[in-house]
């Protein structure tokens, strides 16, 4: 491809700007909570995919017998995302229970009510 | 091979828009939990095992966390609210409200894209790591030889973050009252065939997870993955009797306890240049002790994490 990447990380890239968008838009704060999530799977992908020619084999040493060193995926981004993934859970946990707290004090899921209720004090 | 992960890609992407379109709260998080899955089934096509074995895991965990929370959510639609307030906001300008939020979005994308750098990228760093990682740091996984070896101070910080999230969570929560009561059950009806396969599962989760950390040295899995799957039994063991009988400041204090003996092992490592500056003063049976026993303490910081995670969740819900 001339474009200098692959399909994979184009869909991915596609991915990460449509939960931006849609965490920018949805009125729904569950609906934002699960974009978060949904856009940190996006960058995982991303990450994953850089050199994918089409034939990877897992950096093991029973898989990456007799295979020349483009077709071993890289480990460093892996060990890097298997940290990126246990992190974004924790992400989801916090975010979740401020959204409980918030749920707790304004009695609404809508991002414009909250604000409308705090202006009014 | 690669027709199957574009379908896969294709699912991706589709569940993905199907979350936006959704109203119903349930909807949504079974989308979410199909687009983890086919996420961590093409992540395994990509050539990462590892990381597909942690987002099968994570991506089931939220989605109980998502349920879990979101139980008294599931009856109300997207925008259902009080009117007045609803009318007054209906108002509101379109053009202001999507489309230039579109345009914002579409431009930073297409920047992103056009600086992307190009194809030619310095394989040095990989090809090094490839080479030399058993004699370094030993074990036949490269990824677990990177993040407990030459990577070791970000598992450190991972370990940090999980313990400032259950802390963050543990102060944040708005009630004081960790002791579900005596008979309060929740509100969502037990189907048996669910219980009986639970049942069934449960004793094989947590020896597959045992099992991940102590083979993570050889094949793909590791301390996360393996630690994940034992908290799957402890949430399990909640859904089938319903409770609520573990101490959690005991759990507490175990994961606090492991991470400081990670914090310790690791500086001891990194200080002394025992793995990687002195390669032959260590034999092959030291070098695979420690990685398993870095990979059991990962692993049970991570259980523990997520053990607290989930009953505190349960004790909020049911308050």
């Amino acid at each position: 491809m001339t474009i200098g990447f692959g399909i994979v990380e184009l869909v991915s890239i596609i991915m990460f700007f449509f939960s931006y968008y849609a965490i920018i838009v949805s009125r729904n704060m569950i609906k934002s909570i699960i974009f978060m999530s949904i856009m940190e799977v996006s960058v995982v992908m991303f990450w994953l995919s850089i050199g994918f020619n089409g034939n990877i084999v897992p950096p093991i040493l029973q898989s990456m017998e007799g295979h020349s060193i483009e077709n071993i995926g890289d480990p460093l981004t892996q060990g890097l995302m298997i940290t990126a993934i246990v992190i974004g859970l924790s992400v989801t946990a916090v975010n979740t229970i401020m959204f409980l707290t918030l749920y707790r004090k304004y009695k609404t899921t809508d991002w414009d009510i909250v604000k409308k209720r705090q202006m009014a004090g | 091979m690669i027709n199957i992960l574009y379908i896969m890609l294709f699912l991706w992407m589709l569940s993905g828009v199907l979350v936006l379109i959704e109203k119903k709260v349930l909807s949504m998080i079974i989308w979410f939990f199909i687009f983890s899955l086919v996420g961590a089934f093409a992540f395994f096509l990509l050539g990462s095992p590892d990381v597909a074995m942690a987002e099968a895991a994570i991506g089931a965990f939220s989605t109980i966390v998502f349920i879990v929370c979101f139980e008294k959510f599931f009856k109300l639609r997207d925008i259902i609210q009080i009117k007045a307030e609803e009318e007054e906001i209906k108002k509101e300008n379109k053009i202001k409200r999507f489309i230039i939020p579109c345009i914002f979005v579409l431009i930073l994308g297409s920047m992103f894209i056009y600086f992307l750098p190009p194809e030619t990228t310095n394989s040095y760093l990989k090809e090094l790591y490839i080479t030399r990682f058993m004699s370094d740091i030993g074990g036949e996984n490269a990824v677990t030889s990177i993040y407990l070896g030459y990577r070791l101070y970000d598992t450190l910080f991972e370990a940090l973050m999980l313990v400032i999230a259950v802390v963050a969570i543990t102060h944040m929560s708005y009630t004081d009252k960790i002791q579900i009561k005596e008979g309060e059950r929740s509100e969502i009806e037990k189907s048996n065939i669910a219980n009986l396969l639970l049942r069934a599962l449960a004793p094989m989760a947590i020896l597959f997870g045992i099992y991940v950390i102590a083979n993570g040295f050889l094949t793909a899995g590791g301390g996360f993955q393996g630690g994940l799957a034992i908290a799957s039994f402890f949430i399990c063991r909640f859904l089938i009797y319903d409770v609520y009988d573990l101490d959690m400041k005991k759990i507490n204090k175990l994961e606090e306890l492991v991470f400081i003996l990670i914090v310790v092992v690791a500086a001891v490592t990194v200080f002394q240049g025992t793995l990687y500056l002195f390669p032959e003063q260590y034999t092959a049976m030291t070098r695979n002790i420690y990685l398993i026993f870095m990979n059991a303490l990962v692993g049970l910081k991570v259980a523990c994490g997520f053990i607290i995670l989930f009953y505190r969740y349960v004790a909020i819900e049911r308050n």
